[in-house]
């Protein structure tokens, strides 16, 4: 009855070696003497009387079992969204190149000025709702806090906000810094990312808090498996207009016509190019989730398969040698008897 | 024939990258021609009509908003949105145009008013492409 129960492997079996450690327990403490040894001897279950470790716990063939069958589902399940991020990069990887063209006769006309720190900084941090997408969102995050500490190095009057596009960033800076974000905004893949949006969350940040410089700190995608966190600095109207972004650009050289006062026109420039940056920004972002859940999920399957040979191996040895010992219970038998 | 590099760049395409010999830009404050070593410029441009020529051809493309800069026969004009009059339909440009026109004359407060005024400038500037592109002779 002991050899069937065992070949099933079933959990009655770990049910009556519990049964038998807790009994064995009492019996131990008299005979381990004064010590209290945790060991203790019994009968029965397993192959003969042995010495067997009170507290180690038998991984039944049914529990393993169990185990391998929820390892593969989620090797199925990683290989599924490896493929859905992988067909999703192809058509996002087309718009950011394509975007590209938008924002960069902004850099050549304007300059690029990553220097210029102005009293108020806004830090527009672009982080994915998703997870399960390896660490761009850390990277990105901690490049944002770093903005913010260089900015407190320069002393008081220069006030830094932030600006979250994304949960996952919006959940790692919020505990530290709640009070310095000024606006979050999150669900912005629900429809493909185009420029309306991009323009319509340019003027909510314009609008909701004034800035001298805005640095949008996002991922840039290089390649499938290289994603470079990359800071773009914009300058307000105001500054544009200053000493300092004169002498970087090329805006002196143009006439300007069109509005009344260059000043309007340098307005509706940075308006613009907020609006181009942030599409560009938003796009280069979704590339990179896309790219790392794709590495990411990669990973994930194959260390599923890793886990499940491992499973399976020890699996058909505990199973092995449960037939084994049915098999010399058996033929011993079988020779007492003749014998 | 002298000509300058033009390109016309929207957010998720470039409409034209290429030579021309002159464009015609709806600004702000009116209608800009531009030839051949023009002076560096910077404007923005209002929702209207841009027209291209290209060997003695004109053709038509709807903007709806954006910048243009002009250096040294270089003109970069990047645009929110664009269409051109080739691919509009002068039926359904026409349909929309009297749509949004009855929509303004029905708005009611200054946000609707101030939507349904943009819609009707942006229908018109469909009709107005589609239309010069026929006068033209380079749509139908």
């Amino acid at each position: 009855m002991a050899t069937g129960a065992a070949r099933r492997g079933g959990s009655r079996l770990a049910k009556q070696f519990a049964e038998k450690l807790t009994l064995s327990s009492s019996v131990g403490a008299q005979n381990g003497g004064a010590m209290g040894s945790p060991w203790g001897v019994q009968s029965g279950v397993g192959a003969g009387n042995e010495l067997i470790p009170f507290g180690v716990r038998y991984a039944s063939n049914q529990a393993v079992r169990n185990r391998m069958r929820s390892v593969k589902n989620i090797q199925k399940i990683t290989m599924a969204m490896k493929m859905v991020a992988a067909s999703k990069l192809r058509t996002v990887q087309v718009k950011a190149e394509n975007s590209r063209g938008l924002f960069q006769p902004f850099t050549a006309l304007l300059g690029d000025a990553p220097a210029v720190m102005g009293n108020k900084t806004l830090v527009v941090t672009l982080s994915t709702d998703k997870g399960l997408c390896g660490g761009i969102n850390s990277t990105v995050v901690k490049y944002s806090r770093s903005l913010l500490k260089l900015n407190q190095l320069n002393g008081e009057g220069h006030d830094t906000k932030f600006v979250i596009v994304g949960d996952k960033g919006k959940a790692q800076l919020q505990r530290e810094y709640k009070k310095l974000i000024s606006t979050y905004i999150t669900e912005t893949q629900k429809v493909s990312i185009n420029f309306t949006q991009c323009a319509m969350i340019a003027d909510e940040i314009i609008k909701s808090s004034e800035y001298d410089v805005i640095k949008v700190v996002y991922n840039k995608f290089n390649s499938a498996v290289s994603f470079l966190p990359t800071v773009a600095t914009l300058l307000s109207p105001e500054t544009l207009a200053g000493e300092e972004a004169q002498k970087i650009g090329n805006l002196e050289s143009y006439e300007t016509e069109g509005a009344e006062t260059q000043g309007e026109v340098l307005q509706n420039l940075a308006e613009f190019q907020l609006a181009s940056v942030l599409y560009n920004a938003m796009l280069e972002n979704a590339t990179s989730e896309m790219g790392a859940r794709m590495s990411a999920m990669d990973s994930s399957t194959r260390n599923a398969g890793e886990v499940l040979d491992r499973l399976t191996l020890s699996y058909n040895r505990s199973r092995q040698a449960s037939i084994t010992t049915e098999l010399i219970e058996i033929i011993s038998g079988a020779a007492a008897l003749e014998g | 024939m002298d000509t300058f590099r033009l390109r016309v760049i929207a957010p998720d395409r470039i409409i034209f990258d290429s030579r021309a010999a002159e464009v015609i830009l709806a600004t702000n404050t009116g209608l800009v021609g531009i030839l051949p070593n023009h002076a560096p410029l910077l404007t923005g441009l209002d929702i209207g009509i841009l027209k291209i020529r290209t060997n003695e051809l004109w053709s038509v493309v709807a903007v709806m908003g954006g910048f243009a800069m002009v250096h040294d026969n270089d003109i970069t004009i990047l645009v929110n949105e664009a269409e051109n009059a080739k691919e509009i339909n002068l039926q359904e440009a026409q349909e929309i145009f009297q749509l949004t026109q009855t929509k303004v004359s029905q708005a009611d407060g200054r946000k609707e008013n101030i939507e349904a005024n943009l819609n009707l400038k942006r229908a018109k500037a469909r009709l107005d492409a589609i239309q010069e592109g026929i006068k033209e002779g380079t749509a139908s």
